[in-house]
């Protein structure tokens, strides 16, 4: 019996120079399994993203989707207005084709989920 | 008599109470002392909504005593975490939310709810209710305890030796917690022995590196 193989992606992933991150500045491209998170690709390969749960919540390591796709099948909190507006979870988003993405984004997206009065920035964020 | 001279140096005033040296010496050594406050609000968010969440997960484990005072012991030592690093927060000049739901919205881990809908009466609907979901939900509650703390240690590490000695003793219980619940759960879903090398604690929730008073009782 044979296995189907599973697609691999490629991820690039932009540390803006602005960002509170060691790598700040530079940028990385990872083969990304299709069934392998963003962030545990990353992490596997040395580069340190900021995450704290893991499980698509507490929302540490949100990022901004520049190009490609990605699916969050495992995320305990992501609404459709964070797709819509280009945010996505690496912590539990897996790619679906060639993607780039720049992260830090943490900031961004509290004042975003506060502005559509969603957990955690509404309980953060004095709107 | 000796020439009489200032108290104090560095960034605080001799005298001055606006700040705080044991917030100034974090920020000299690289760490932000207010956004290190802000993630120990969200992390004690999780372990008192854990807490609350595994009261039910614990009453619904009904006929399992076994399994009921393990996840008794987690219960009431994630009680242990909170209230252990409450006096933190208001040490680096925070303080709890007023409003329960935004301290429950910030909380830095999911909700460890019972894995069942509600019935049409409003109760939980246990008809098909299975104790090995109750043990993956208390399993991944734990796992993300274990992610948030690390980060905190890695945060702390070197600047903050007084919130990075709760951040580990939190860690410990939190890695007992998780060997406990792979045991349980690895016995009742597949049947497979997978020891986590432990044994109960001596009273429940004993939290033998956490319970603040033995080394802090003014908390």
């Amino acid at each position: 019996m044979t296995q189907t193989p599973t697609a691999t992606w490629t991820v690039t992933i932009v540390v803006p120079e602005t960002a509170s991150l060691d790598a700040a500045g530079e940028t990385f491209d990872l083969d990304v399994g299709e069934d392998e998170t963003i962030l545990a690709a990353a992490r596997s390969a040395g580069v340190w993203l900021p995450a704290d749960c893991q499980q698509g919540w507490c929302t540490t390591c949100v990022a901004r989707l520049v190009e490609g796709a990605v699916v969050h099948p495992n995320a305990r909190r992501y609404y459709d207005e964070d797709r819509e507006a280009g945010f996505v979870l690496p912590c539990t988003a897996k790619p679906r084709a060639d993607t780039t993405i720049v992260v830090g984004r943490d900031d961004e997206f509290l004042d975003f989920r506060a502005a559509h009065d969603r957990p955690p920035g509404n309980s953060k964020r004095d709107t | 008599m000796a020439e009489e001279t200032d108290h104090g140096s560095g960034a605080v005033e001799p005298g001055d109470t606006s700040k705080r040296v044991g917030a100034e010496v974090i920020r000299e050594r690289g760490v932000d002392p207010e956004e290190l406050r802000e993630k120990l609000i969200d992390a004690i968010g999780a372990e008192f909504t854990t807490y609350y969440y595994y009261t039910n997960l614990r009453m619904h484990l009904a006929g399992e005593e076994d399994y009921k005072e393990i996840t008794e012991d987690a219960r009431l030592e994630d009680r242990a975490h909170f209230e252990l690093v409450v006096p933190r927060v208001y040490e680096l000049e925070g303080s709890l939310p007023n409003d329960i739901r935004d301290f429950a919205d910030r909380a830095s881990c999911p909700d460890a709810e019972v894995p069942t809908p509600m019935d049409d009466d409003g109760g939980f609907d246990t008809s098909d209710l299975d104790v090995a979901d109750i043990l993956e939900v208390l399993l991944e509650a734990e796992r993300c305890a274990i992610r948030t703390w690390s980060e905190i240690c890695d945060l702390t590490r070197e600047a903050d030796p007084r919130t990075y000695d709760m951040a580990q003793r939190i860690l410990n219980e939190e890695m007992d917690h998780e060997a406990w619940f792979i045991e349980l759960l690895s016995k009742e879903r597949d049947d497979e022995i997978n020891p986590a090398g432990h044994f109960a604690r001596g009273e429940p929730g004993d939290a033998p590196y956490t319970k603040n008073n033995p080394f802090n009782d003014s908390a």
